[in-house]
């Protein structure tokens, strides 16, 4: 045990480090603080088991002396039953709250998009195919394998599938959506760092699936405007 | 390198094949040297519950040892970085983890679980079988002929290649053309119908052949798990039959269910998912069983709060079926569904805590022994509890955006699966042992066989937590430097390969206890608390000529503690007829033909095995054995 | 101690109603499965496949068939082997001349060019109604048995037993064709 506690922390040091921790949009922004949220209620539940493991364990193993002791009958006891009961419900409410606003808050843009409305939004139609991403711009411009956007600007993409299912995903940038055959997924966020991210498909799509990757590179609005002419 | 008959292969199944067929002939000779067929032919023809246990244990060591190597080739291709392990990229990197998936699920902990239930449920109910002996041995050959159908693939080179999950349109014959996934579809199909019927026989069993007096509220816990987790199985497994044959007809007669123009790819996860998430808890149930008579026994306490495990129980098996779409949170159902499917996974975690807690507390004022089985359950609590806790960071919907279909994911997973079924099933072999051979296993190898496993787990599946919030999708064959996930790997192989090595001591161990004429126990080598340890070890194929009498939870224990002897009546209902026959073997024999005529289009096969199959029928219906039995009846 | 085939016959009782718990589950699946995809978007409508006449008249023989087998069951009842011949030989008749029936059905559809491939409604259609065809065809090999069971000497016990056996099957068989009526047929043909 405490050489996996030793691990854990080492693993936790180079934790901000870690793409899905280290958000480059408002959306990613928000998983990320979920899921520290989410741990540390986990990690508050973790610690208690493990406190009264390590404690029952260490007090009530059987020693030389104790090798015929019968211990005193007990059932149970109403009072810390329902203590346990209730306490983690609490604790999933706590979590459960920011679970239903944050989904709602990612998700209606996700998948039924207001589309059109927002003149602001910039518009990018993916088309994955076994095994590449075609990225199509406003403009018609197109691009394989490499998704271009502006700074601070809300894009759309609209997502659809020539082939079986993918799954966009680009973890600094947003979670993952579905890409189908059958119908149009939709994915909207505002990326907010400049630099370039790492994307791959994360539903398996056949032989190979490992190699289907993407680059993503965000870019001043300006320099966006520069590059979708040179294509 | 071409084979005759199967046509162009890479080396790995060259190399199989030579493997094979070098232990089949070893043991063909050792068999015959030993004079063993005898035994083999006892075993085949056998309608006994704890015969029928110990062989479904054994064939589940047997593809343990597959899933594992099949693991093994995984881990060592994820080493390092771009790396090219043997032939293991690409599509065949993609036929092991699908191989390996399917085969510990469906081969390994499902036959393990049952193979435990066999043995242990009858005894601790005080039934001398399970109701149906008959149906049981069928059960068992409907399971080895899946599970030869599934495994034989490999040999001719056509491994299943589209993930344990099958996704359309992926698994749809536009994308794998070919006989892989149509072994898929049958194995499961065929050990999937074993496994109904050993629901069936479970249920029937537990309610309606306890010993006298032991009412529902004093079953132990094992019995209880293996009551829930039957009624899943029953509610669970047909909607897996019916998505298969959709598949099938997908597949070979031109519907479109699930993909091309008309059909829906969404259609088939959910029904996957509304079979596979009971499935999980199928698996985990029985466990929760085991742990609970180990805990108990090993602490000398009875188990705390036993009215409250048994409605945990029952609701974990409830709610099971009410949180398929948490799989599918990025399918774009939409926020409403996900939000749903959130809260009502997340409620699965207060039961389950319930349970944890009630473990605890039956240590606590206890006399803790710390034999194997109870290290193995110790073992379980804290993993078992990290596969929770990241269970339910997994329910929040939208974080779930990022960990799916990641190594996050695949380390939840082994953390409950090999957490609490695997941990499980070696805490219930260590502890019936006696009762299945007679003798008991090694404590100190058994002591090596723990300690290595379980810090081989941790280091495996614990940096895969990481390497998956470090943006590494699963089922992906190489990644590069860049990715930045290269030490998780590299540590979680090395994890694995001592999770391999641990399983050595396993067959050491095994191979030491029946060498040396270890001499056999008593029937009670653990001081135990149910009615098992009231019978000889191994039990007798009659375990109770006398039926004992129950009057409370762990009777057994409490008359020791009084220093009187259960009670004993023998007037009792009448036994299940127990007989020998050939014809289970036989009939998984004729079902693995008729599959293959199925796998390869080969109609004719199809007509005879199906012929055949439809044969069967008639000649259980003319040699049943009631005939003899109620004869006899009638004339007294 | 209890009669043994009185005991015995309770287990296969309850084991064999789990089983039909299954089966009604396939069934509900298969069901799903054709609300889901009916009617399709393109190629056939039910309403042009369907006819009221083939639904009624198999919907007659089929449904009296399981009043017939009460005939049988009264026979098991009282043991009068008359009744029982003449529950099974009508149950047997009836159930056959549905087979015929739904075997013409299929073959004129695929005729006229709705086959399974045809949409999904029809693949749909053909899967949980072919798969109902198929439990009704057992059946009728089950009779043929027990007819040729009838004649032999074996234990009265369990006759009624493997008779009754097949009576809670033909039941839940017919049960499932008055789904299909209501639920397959019926809101496409008027
Ligand atoms: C013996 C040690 C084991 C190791 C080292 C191991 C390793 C792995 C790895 C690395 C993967 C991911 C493959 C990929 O996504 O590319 C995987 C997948 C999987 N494993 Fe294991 N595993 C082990 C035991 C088990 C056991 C005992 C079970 C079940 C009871 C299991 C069930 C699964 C399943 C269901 C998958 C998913 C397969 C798929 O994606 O289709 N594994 N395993
Ligand atoms: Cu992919
Ligand atoms: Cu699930």
């Amino acid at each position: 045990m405490k050489k996996t506690g030793w691990i854990l922390t080492l693993f936790l040091l180079s934790g901000c480090s870690l793409r899905v921790l280290d958000p480059a949009s408002p959306y990613a922004d928000k998983i990320t603080r979920l899921i520290y949220l989410s741990f540390g209620i986990m990690m508050l539940v973790f610690v208690v088991v493990m406190i009264l493991f390590v404690h029952f364990l260490k007090k009530f193993h059987e020693t030389s002396d104790r090798v015929d002791e019968i211990p005193v009958d007990e059932s149970g006891n109403r009072k810390l039953e329902i203590t346990w009961t209730v306490l983690p419900v609490l604790l999933l409410v706590i979590l459960a709250v920011p679970t239903v606003t944050t989904t709602y808050q990612l998700t209606s843009g996700a998948s039924q998009g207001e589309g059109g409305q927002d003149k602001e939004r910039v518009i990018i139609h993916v088309k994955a195919e076994q095994f590449r991403w075609e990225f199509t711009y406003e403009g018609g411009e197109v691009s394989y394998d490499k998704l271009v956007l502006p700074l601070d600007k809300e894009v759309e993409l609209r997502l659809t599938s020539e082939d079986v299912i993918h799954s966009f995903w680009a973890p600094n940038l947003a979670g993952k959506i579905d890409v189908f055959p059958d119908k149009e997924t939709r994915l909207v966020f505002t990326a907010n760092k400049l630099g370039d991210f790492q994307g791959k498909c994360a539903e398996f799509c056949g032989s190979h699936h490992a190699l289907m990757r993407f680059e993503t590179t965000v870019m001043e609005a300006s320099a966006y405007e520069t590059w979708l002419q040179d294509q | 390198m071409r084979l005759p008959i199967i046509g162009y292969v890479l080396s790995d199944v060259i190399v199989s094949w030579i493997i094979t067929l070098i232990i089949g002939g070893f043991l063909l000779w050792w068999l015959t040297a030993k004079r063993k067929w005898p035994l083999i032919l006892d075993y085949i023809g056998t309608t006994d519950n704890r015969k029928i246990g110990t062989m479904y244990i054994l064939f589940a060591i047997l593809f343990f040892i597959r899933g594992g190597m099949d693991a093994m080739f995984i881990r060592t291709q994820l080493a390092v970085p771009d790396n090219d392990f043997w032939v293991f990229q690409a599509d065949k990197y993609n036929e092991v983890f699908t191989t390996h998936g399917t085969v510990m699920i469906f081969f390994v902990a499902m036959p393990l679980l049952i193979g435990l239930m066999n043995i242990a449920v009858p005894l601790q109910l005080g039934a001398n079988d399970l109701a149906f002996p008959y149906l049981n041995a069928i059960s068992f050959w409907l399971f080895v002929s899946g599970a030869f159908i599934f495994n034989m693939a490999f040999f001719f080179n056509a491994a299943p290649n589209a993930g344990w999950t099958a996704y359309a349109p992926l698994s749809n014959d536009t994308f794998t053309s070919g006989p892989n996934n149509n072994y898929y579809i049958f194995g499961l199909q065929i050990s999937g119908l074993g496994t109904i019927f050993t629901a069936i026989n479970m249920i029937v069993t537990i309610a309606r052949l306890r010993a006298p007096g032991m009412k529902l509220s004093r079953m132990p816990l094992f019995p209880w798990a293996t009551l829930v987790t039957s009624s899943l199985i029953l509610v669970a497994f047909p909607v897996l039959t019916v998505a298969l044959l959709l598949l099938m007809f997908d597949r070979f007669y031109g519907t479109s269910f699930f993909g091309g123009e008309f059909g829906s790819p969404v259609y088939w996860q959910h029904l996957f998912w509304i079979f596979g998430h009971p499935e999980v808890y199928i698996l985990v149930l029985p466990a929760f069983g085991i742990f609970s008579d180990i805990i108990s026994t090993f602490s000398r306490k009875r188990i705390y709060g036993y009215t409250s495990m048994v409605i945990s129980i029952t609701l974990i098996g409830l709610l099971g079926f009410m949180v398929w779409a948490h799989h599918m949170f990025t399918v774009g159902l939409g926020a409403l569904a996900n939000s749903v499917f959130a809260i009502t996974t997340m409620l699965i975690a207060v039961p389950t805590g319930i349970k944890v807690f009630n473990w605890l507390f039956t240590m606590r004022k206890g006399v803790v022994r710390m034999t194997t089985p109870m290290l193995f359950a110790l073992g379980f609590i804290p993993t078992f509890v990290i596969g929770g806790v990241t269970g339910v960071m997994l329910a929040v919907a939208a974080a779930d955006y990022q960990y799916h279909d990641s190594y996050f994911v695949v380390a939840h997973f082994h953390y409950t699966m090999i957490g609490g079924t695997i941990l499980g099933a070696f805490a219930g072999i260590y502890y019936w042992y006696p009762k299945m051979t007679g003798k008991m296993l090694n404590e100190k190898l058994g002591k090596w066989h723990f300690w290595l496993f379980i810090i081989g787990f941790h280091l495996t599946f614990l940096p895969q937590h990481f390497a998956g919030l470090n943006g590494m999708p699963r089922r992906v064959f190489t990644y590069t430097w860049e990715d930045g996930v290269f030490l998780f790997n590299f540590v979680s192989t090395i994890g694995a390969y001592l999770m391999g090595i641990s399983m050595l001591f396993v067959l050491w161990n095994l191979f030491k206890t029946h060498r040396s004429g270890t001499s056999s126990v008593d029937g009670d080598p653990w001081d135990g608390r149910t009615l098992e340890w009231t019978t000889d070890s191994p039990a007798p194929e009659h375990p109770f000529p006398n039926v004992p009498v129950v009057d409370r939870l762990d009777a057994y224990w409490y008359a020791k503690v009084n220093q009187t002897n259960l009670p004993q009546t023998k007037d009792v209902r009448p036994d299940p007829i127990s007989i020998r026959t050939f014809q289970p073997i036989l009939l998984a024999g004729v079902l693995m033909v008729m599959s293959i005529g199925f796998i390869y289009h080969w109609m004719w096969l199809q007509i005879l095995g199906g012929g055949s199959v439809l044969a069967f029928f008639l000649i259980r219906s003319w040699t049943d054995e009631r005939n003899e039995a109620y004869r006899k009846g009638e004339k007294s | 101690m209890k009669q043994m085939s009185d005991v015995l016959f309770l287990d296969k009782r309850f084991g064999f109603f789990l089983y039909l718990v299954v089966e009604a589950i396939m069934f509900a699946t298969l069901f799903a499965t054709y609300i889901i995809f009916t009617p399709a978007e393109r190629g056939a409508h039910p309403s042009e496949v369907f006819e009221w006449k083939t639904v009624a008249l198999t919907s007659i023989f089929l449904l009296s068939s399981s009043g017939t087998l009460l005939m049988a069951e009264k026979g098991l009842k009282n043991w009068s082997r008359k009744w029982i011949w003449v529950g099974l030989v009508t149950t047997f008749l009836l159930g056959a001349i549905f087979m015929g029936l739904e075997i013409h059905e299929f073959y004129k559809y695929a005729h006229e060019g709705y086959t399974l491939s045809m949409n999904n409604f029809l693949g749909a259609f053909y899967v949980l109604v072919g798969l109902h065809a198929s439990h009704v065809a057992f059946g009728l090999g089950w009779m043929i048995n027990l007819m040729i069971q009838f004649t032999k000497d074996m234990p009265r016990a369990l006759f009624i037993e493997k008779h009754k056996i097949f009576n809670y099957y033909w039941h839940f068989v017919d049960v499932v064709w008055v789904l299909i009526v209501t639920i397959v047929y019926l809101p496409y043909l008027f």
